[in-house]
This record gives C-alpha cells, structure tokens and sequence, in this order.
C-alpha cells in the first residue's frame, strides 16, 4: 500500500498508467473488432478510450516547462554528440506538449476554431523528431560501449599470451591473415557483431529499456502521419509495451538510462 | 514487500556518470548568498527547519531570504508531485466558478461565461484521474492515526479518515458512471453519499482543529498569566459592562495569538472551513450562491498549495 501512496504521488506515474490503460482499451477494441463483439460494448470501449485521451492530454499540461528545463540541463553534457542528441530531442518534445496543449483547448472548447487535424500531424511530427534523436543517441552510446568491449577483448587476448593475430572480435575491416574471406567471413563478422550487441544490452539494462521503449513508440507517430500504416493492433500493443517499461523505470528509478 | 532501491552495479554507474563537465567555477560576489547546490527530485521546495518551531525554517527566523532556487526549478517540482498539480487545478476550477459568477449579470460577456463554464468542467473531468486510487491513501492515512498520542484527536482523525475512504469508494463509482461502464448506476444517489460522507470527514477535522486551538489558547493563558505575576497589578478601577466586552476582545486576541504562532493549524483549519461550504451547499443545509463556493474553494486550494509547496506548514499529527 505504502508502495502505491509512494508511486501515485507522482503526476507522471499517474500519466503512464492513464497511457497503458489507453493503449490497452485501443489493442482491446481491436480484438474485440477482429472477434466480432457487440457493438455496445466496443462502443463503450471507445468511449472510455477517449476519455483517457483527453484526461491525460490535462494531466500533461505543464510538461512543456519540464522538458525546457531538461533541455538546459543537457546543453551541459561534455560529449558533443550526446549533447546534441538529448537537446534537441527535448526540445522537440517540448514543442510536442506545447502542441498538445493547443489539441487540449481545442477539444475542451476554449478555443473551439482550432484545427485539430493540422495541430495533431503537428504532434506527432514533432514527436516523431524527438523518438529518432533518441534511438540516434542509444545507437551512439551502444557503439562507444562495443567499442570499449572489442578493445576490452583485444587487450585481453594480447594479455594472454599471443592468441589470435589482431583479434578476431576487432572492428576492423578484416584480420591480416585472412586472405579475401568472402561471404562466410562476412558472415561470422555479422555473427559476432551480433553477438557483442546481445552481450552488451544484457550488461546494460537501462539502455535496452531505453533502445526497446523507444523502439516500440516509434511505431505511434509513423502510423498516425501515415508513413507506415502497421494497424490499430500493432500500434496498441507496441504503445502499451512502452508505457509498461517507463512505467518500470519509474517504480525502479535506477533502470532509467542517465542523463 | 521487496525494496525497489538495488544499488546499480558499477558497470552502469560508469555509463550514467561520465558525461557531465563540472558546473562553471561560481564567484563569490561579496554580499552575495551563494546558489545552494541542485536537488534530487522528490526534495522538498524548502529546506528542513529547527526542531523547536519544526513549521518555520532556519532562514524564515533568521529574516533571511529564502534560498535562490529557479522560479522554473520550483514550480517543475511542484507539478511532478500529483498533489501539487491536482491543487493547481482546483484553483483554476474555482477561479472559474467565481469569475462566471461575477460576470453572468454583465451584458456582453456571454461568451467568455461560456468559455469558463467549459473550462471548469473539463478541468473537473480531468481532476478525477487525480482521485482515482486515493481510497489506498485514504486507508493509510487511516491505520496511521489510530496512533495518534491524544484521545480526541485520535478519535476525530480516524473517524474523519474513514468517511474519506468512504468518499472516495463513491467518487471512484461516480467516475466508472461518467465514463459510460456502468450506465445503470444511479448518480445522484452516489452523488448524496458522496457529499455526506465529505462533508462528515470535514466537520471531524474541524473539531479536531478547534480542539488544537482549545489547546494552543491554555497554553497562551498560561504563559499570559505567569509573565502577568512578575508584573505590577492595574489598580482595579472598571464596570461590569465593560467587563464583557474585555471578555470578547481578551478572548479573539488570544485566537489571534495563538493561531499566528501556529501557521500549520490556521492553514488546515482555513481550509476545512473554506471546503465544507461546498457540500453543506450540495446537500441543502446551507444554500450559498456559487461566488461564495467559488471563493472559499480557491482560498481552500491556495491553502493546499501553501501546504504541497512548503511541508513544514502541514498541520503533523502528534
């Protein structure tokens, strides 16, 4: 009990489950579409579904500040590309809420001439901006981590005594022994690369959540400005996936990839 | 219950810490108080007080100012807490109520009234996913006072506790309703329970408040009465009339007294006053007109914001 007081507290936990609860009734009204339900009942499916919605673009508001304030944060990050990365990502999250803000007065009638199509694509747009400058960033930071175990591993193999010539898990274009390999070669290049990605997400639970989270939210923006229609279902299922894992984050504040 | 808090392994501390350049060297402008270092989310906006006045900070009895923290900094950290925001918007919602009332009888302002009718009843929409799960707080806050040390508070907390599990049981019916899964409910009876319930929770507040105060102003005579021996006696020259009228006035300034040394009861008893207005209006026994609801709403939120804001001004249960 004392855990939920704990986690409710906070408005974005509140938000996060508004959202899992969302995507779910949205997966849970297309199941029930495919399986030919009553019609009341996805209708009350759907109801409840946009009352989530337009309860938690209210929750939100506000949010644009908090991403400002993350965005100034970041501008003192040492590492160029991160720095890059974080900044404009959060700026354009910013840019999102401040548009779901215009959606929110729209729908609640305070400014009833707003476009609702044109400031939704908006939305997303910027959303969609935000998601690809932070899978950019978790493709930096796993490449800098599977440059540090190939050398790692180089070392280590120098270390014991000889080994293999140039290491076989470098990141090179090739060891020197290996004359014009071909296709198998490529092969077990791709396999070991593979490899060292698998190795390396496993020994960093706060990036696969990350990489794997934003994954599943790209799929949001890219079937709403029409880019790549995966249906109601796909999208459902993928929006509730990520809602879990920031949910996740939230209970376990060390799974949270810092900064 | 398994603790959430695992230390990271320190692979992955290396991961989260290596990125950040030191904060730029900050000269000490003479005169100046230096900016106190960035906090943790979740950190209080002010910082811990001395134990004798726990309600006051170190700064406030000093006269100093309080610490510089970001105008930005503190309201991100007023809103990530749920009670914060969900205080924000009560005040909106009553804001709204009383400005519709004020200007309804004005010619010409049909369409702002409207906008604000629509504004306040989408921001009472949405404050329900605020309340939603609040029967677990409810609970809690239930098992905790039953530990209170005095009887009467004790007895009036765990009573006014219980009818808040109560309210919130029927809110949480009232919002399965409104949002269409379960059309059979009947809303105006939940709705009856619902204002009963608060309003019983609220007026066991109250006297557990008035009971406080009872307390605070014994204490204040009895100060009064031991600083009055060491000094010389007034020569008794006055009426009986007058008498009564000292009563009244020796009476209200020892109120005065006692509440404004005690800022966390004047809050919470303000403000259980302001809110009770509400559901003595909906259940017929005391109809006011919307301004004053609107009115005593907004001062009961400003008083709750006081109280997110600043934790020390909480009235603490002994």
């Amino acid at each position: 009990m004392d855990a939920w007081v704990r986690f409710s507290a906070q408005s974005q936990a509140r938000e996060r489950l508004c959202r899992a609860a969302q995507y779910a009734c949205s997966l849970l009204g297309h199941a029930l579409q495919k399986h030919g339900a009553s019609p009341e009942l996805q209708k009350q499916i759907r109801e409840l579904e946009s009352h989530l919605s337009l309860g938690r673009k209210l929750l939100r508001l506000g949010n644009s500040a908090d991403a400002l304030e993350s965005a100034k944060r970041a501008v003192h990050l040492s590492d160029v590309v991160l720095r890059f990365c974080i900044t404009v990502s959060h700026l354009n999250r910013a840019l999102y809420f401040a548009c779901d803000n215009v959606l929110w007065a729209g729908k609640s009638g305070l400014a009833p001439r707003v476009d609702q199509e044109k400031w939704a694509q908006r939305s997303f747009r910027y959303y969609l901006f935000s998601l690809i400058m932070n899978l950019s960033r978790d493709a930096y930071e796993i490449r800098l981590l599977m440059e540090q175990e190939s050398s790692a591993c180089s070392r280590r193999l120098k270390g014991s005594g000889g080994g293999a010539p140039g290491g076989i898990e470098n990141a090179g274009p090739g060891g020197p022994g290996t004359p014009g390999g071909g296709l198998p070669h490529l092969a077990l290049k791709l396999q070991l690369r593979v490899l060292l990605l698998a190795r390396i997400l496993r020994g960093h639970p706060p990036l696969l959540l990350d990489v794997v989270r934003n994954a599943c939210d790209l799929f949001i923006p890219l079937d709403k400005l029409g880019l790549w229609r995966c249906g109601p279902g796909i999208v459902g299922l993928c929006g509730l996936v990520s809602s879990i894992l920031s949910i996740l984050t939230l209970i376990c504040p060390w799974l949270r990839l810092k900064p | 219950m398994p603790s959430f808090r695992s230390p990271a392994p320190a692979a992955w501390r290396r991961l989260s810490n290596r990125h950040f350049r030191p904060p730029p060297e900050v000269r000490e402008v003479p005169g100046r108080k230096a900016r106190p270092p960035p906090r943790g989310r979740g950190d209080s906006i002010c910082p811990a007080g001395d134990p004798a006045t726990p309600w006051r900070t170190r700064d406030c009895a000093a006269g100093g100012t309080w610490p510089r923290l970001g105008v930005m900094d503190a309201f991100i950290r007023f809103t990530n807490q749920t009670q914060g925001r969900d205080r924000l918007f009560r005040a909106t919602q009553y804001t709204c109520m009383l400005l519709r009332y004020l200007l309804e009888p004005k010619a010409g302002k049909e369409n702002v009234v409207m906008k604000l009718k629509k504004l306040e009843s989408s921001v009472s929409t949405g404050r329900k996913w605020f309340r939603l799960g609040n029967v677990v707080h409810a609970i809690q806050a239930t098992q905790q006072s039953i530990h209170a040390t005095a009887l009467v508070p004790r007895l009036c907390l765990t009573l006014a506790n219980l009818n808040r599990v109560v309210y919130f049981i029927c809110d949480t019916i009232l919002w399965v309703r409104s949002v269409g899964l379960a059309s059979h409910v009947n809303k105006e009876k939940w709705r009856m329970w619902a204002a009963r319930h608060y309003c019983c929770s609220l007026l066991l507040s109250l006297a557990r408040d008035l009971y406080e105060i009872s307390l605070q102003m014994k204490q204040a005579t009895r100060d009064g009465a031991e600083r009055e021996k060491s000094l010389p006696q007034d020569p008794p020259g006055y009426s009986v009339a007058d008498e009564e009228t000292e009563w009244l006035q020796s009476f209200l300034l020892l109120l005065f007294r006692s509440l404004r040394k005690h800022p966390p009861l004047l809050l919470d008893t303000v403000k259980n006053f302001c809110d009770i207005l509400n559901p003595l209006d909906q259940l017929g026994i005391y109809k006011s007109n919307p301004g004053i609801i609107g009115l005593g709403g907004l001062v009961s939120s400003l008083a709750g914001i006081i109280i997110v804001a600043y934790p020390h001004m909480k009235l603490k249960m002994q």
